[in-house]
């Protein structure tokens, strides 16, 4: 009798866990029990068509929201992983963001991370950028008046957006498959998915799902996906939105008293040399332009990169203390170096750095080349000079 | 000692509300808190850290890397509250915390008062309500303490007025204030949920050494857990990496979607451990 009750006593943690368990796992069996949503349907072409015309009219509805952007690239770890606004942090791991939306010229993106904030803030034809870590606000000159109007609708010299939306899809046509995929739920709400394949085989993009809203057609998330995966290599999207006027505080920005203000013509977003998949950069170690090679899904960019390039990288630390990134790149190259497998061939000898989305040769002769492809379209790049 | 102390509270109470002898009871129990010197001790740590990072920045300036907020304390005093709770949540606050917590119900058992206690007619489970009520006590005194140690320290060596935000936004003093009380309020309800993990393993033994021990030792491998980049999907279940977002009270519209999922958090954590630990005591043989 006592044991008995003792037992039951033990059921109250247990239900606890339960409930607990139960809590955290609610948001995903809910989705999962009510399944995928179904919208009317539509044709690829009358998606982009549609949302085409809703971009060009200006009328993209006002929203708030969070955007939640994951990157799992297989790199090699960082070491140093970089603040939320640093390029080099934005390559490994889930980065969130906030944004605000009241129109053509009003637009607010907040980075939060912890005890700082980096802030955008779009204001008719103010332009600023808040970083509270440096307690520095940028106007930022020159930018396009209503620079935050999505200017990402192509061919707007053709007359109508449903028009513009075939001729996209014929361009793209040809090494792209375009396809309307399942409907989603993104952020709570339905939503189409177009689903773009690389016709290429050298590609190592299997494909890219881009999702819009059922109702407003406002792009809700990219994810792309690589070959092989079944989790997307990288993923941007919107985590909560609701489509109300977001208040008007979001877009007044003054600098602070006792801030320093600056101008410039671009934020200052990720100070120091810029990190990507191992690019040395425009830093001023007399690196070439990089060219591009190929056309489509397999494009390769090519740089010819100055001799002792490595002791380059290595060294890179010691002279720039200043950009906050430096040591992550020079932690990062090294790290890839050292993962980096010697091959050879017929173009020559090198190293191969391969992740799951990119690949990058770096070859003997002094070159790196880097693509979302497999290494024999490297090889064949690196085989035409 | 403490619990026959607590015991002559206890035993004329037995005809009065049992609300009202609870709230005596729990009254004896939290001065007993604060008047160990031990606590007190940890109490004056708590209170005079602020005032050593305030005197710092005052002598070596803002300059270098200093980190984000602390360089913002050199500009407006009452930031030094939040700098102050951003650089002792991670560790001292917990261990304060865990100190107090684990000694609970194993500092009694050690000592050979436990049975004593029992036999107040109070009961077992409601008995345990009144030490993790002293333990809420003990959280909010400490997370307070420091703001407060920190406000009077900001007011005395930085100037005062109007607060920017991380955001950039710039809030009267007195919103400023208000923003700190929030911030203190959720760095106790952060700092309860690991007192009620720190009780839970006072239930479980008859060293409190050993309950302090396990509190702490579980503080720190979850910061660890939660720095290592590829344990990035267990981060959001870490108890420790949710106490930091009080700093969504720094940020204007307020945070309150994330404080919100950590409050959730603490919650989580706090209903668990609570009813393991009701559990545990309610069910255990006490023979000491």
């Amino acid at each position: 009798m006592r044991s008995g009750t003792r037992a039951m006593r033990w059921g109250v943690p247990v239900a606890a866990v339960a409930v607990v368990a139960g809590v955290v796992a609610a948001g995903p069996v809910i989705a999962a029990v009510q399944g995928e949503p179904s919208l009317p349907r539509r044709t690829a072409a009358e998606l982009l068509a549609d949302a085409a015309e809703k971009w060009q009219s200006g009328r993209l509805p006002q929203m708030s929201g969070t955007i939640v952007e994951t990157a799992s690239l297989g790199l090699p770890a960082l070491p140093v992983a970089g603040g939320a606004t640093s390029p080099l942090g934005l390559l490994s791991g889930s980065h969130q963001a906030k944004v605000w939306y009241g129109g053509p010229d009003r637009l607010r993106l907040m980075v939060p991370d912890e005890m700082n904030e980096n802030d955008l803030v779009v204001n008719g034809d103010q332009v600023w950028w808040w970083d509270s870590a440096a307690n520095t606000a940028t106007r930022i000159k020159g930018a396009p008046d209503g620079a935050g109007r999505p200017d990402a609708v192509p061919y707007t010299g053709t007359v109508t957006p449903r028009q513009a939306a075939e001729e996209a899809l014929r361009a793209a046509g040809t090494d792209t498959e375009i396809a309307v995929g399942e409907d989603a739920t993104v952020a709570g709400r339905a939503a189409y998915q177009v689903v773009l394949t690389p016709k290429d085989a050298g590609s190592l993009v299997k494909e890219v799902r881009l999702a819009f809203d059922g109702e407003t057609l406002v792009p809700l998330r990219v994810q792309l996906y690589a070959k092989g995966t079944a989790e997307p290599a990288f993923e941007v999207g919107f985590d909560s939105v609701t489509f109300t006027p977001p208040a008007p505080e979001n877009f007044a920005f003054t600098p602070p008293p006792g801030a320093k203000v600056e101008e410039a013509t671009a934020p200052p977003i990720g100070r120091g040399p810029h990190g990507k998949d191992g690019e040395p950069g425009a830093d001023g170690h007399g690196a070439a332009a990089p060219r591009v090679v190929g056309d489509g899904w397999d494009r390769v960019v090519v740089v010819s990169l100055p001799k002792r390039f490595e002791g380059d990288l290595a060294g890179a630390a010691d002279r720039a203390k200043g950009g906050r990134d430096v040591e992550g790149v020079a932690s990062l190259a090294n790290g890839m170096l050292n993962a980096a497998a010697p091959v050879s061939g017929e173009w020559g000898s090198g190293r191969l750095i391969r992740t799951k989305l990119v690949t990058a040769l770096l070859t003997d002769d002094g070159r790196l080349l880097a693509g979302a492809v497999t290494p024999e379209v490297l090889y064949a790049a690196a085989a035409a000079k | 000692m403490s619990s026959h102390e607590t015991l002559a509270h206890a035993a004329p109470l037995r005809a009065a509300g049992p609300a009202r002898a609870a709230a005596r009871l729990l009254a004896s129990e939290t001065a007993l808190t604060f008047r160990r010197p031990r606590h007190l001790a940890m109490l004056a740590v708590l209170a005079v850290v602020p005032v050593l990072i305030g005197v710092a920045v005052r002598i070596a300036g803002a300059d270098g890397d200093a980190g984000p907020i602390i360089a913002r304390v050199a500009g407006n005093g009452l930031v030094l509250a939040f700098a102050s709770l951003s650089a002792m949540l991670p560790l001292i606050l917990p261990l304060a915390v865990s100190v107090v917590a684990g000694d609970a119900v194993a500092g009694e058992a050690s000592q050979g008062t436990l049975r004593y206690l029992l036999t107040a007619p109070a009961g077992r489970g409601r008995l345990l309500a009144l030490k993790y009520a002293n333990v809420l006590i003990f959280c909010l005194a400490a997370c307070a303490l420091v703001a407060v140690s920190a406000l009077v320290a900001g007011l005395a060596l930085f100037p005062t007025g109007p607060v920017t935000l991380l955001s950039g936004t710039t809030v009267p003093y007195a919103e400023g204030l208000l923003r700190a009380g929030l911030a203190v309020l959720y760095a106790a309800a952060g700092m309860a949920a690991l007192g009620a993990l720190a009780l839970a393993f006072s239930t479980l033994t008859e060293n409190p050494i050993g309950a302090i021990a396990a509190s702490v030792v579980l503080v720190v491998v979850s910061q660890v857990l939660a720095v290592i980049p590829q344990l990035s999907a267990l981060r959001p279940f870490l108890l420790a990496s949710w106490w930091n977002a009080f700093d969504g009270v720094l940020r204007a519209p307020m945070d309150t979607g994330r404080m919100g999922t950590g409050l959730l958090v603490f919650a989580g954590y706090a209903a668990v451990s609570g009813a393991f630990a009701w559990a545990r005591f309610t069910s255990r043989d006490v023979t000491s």
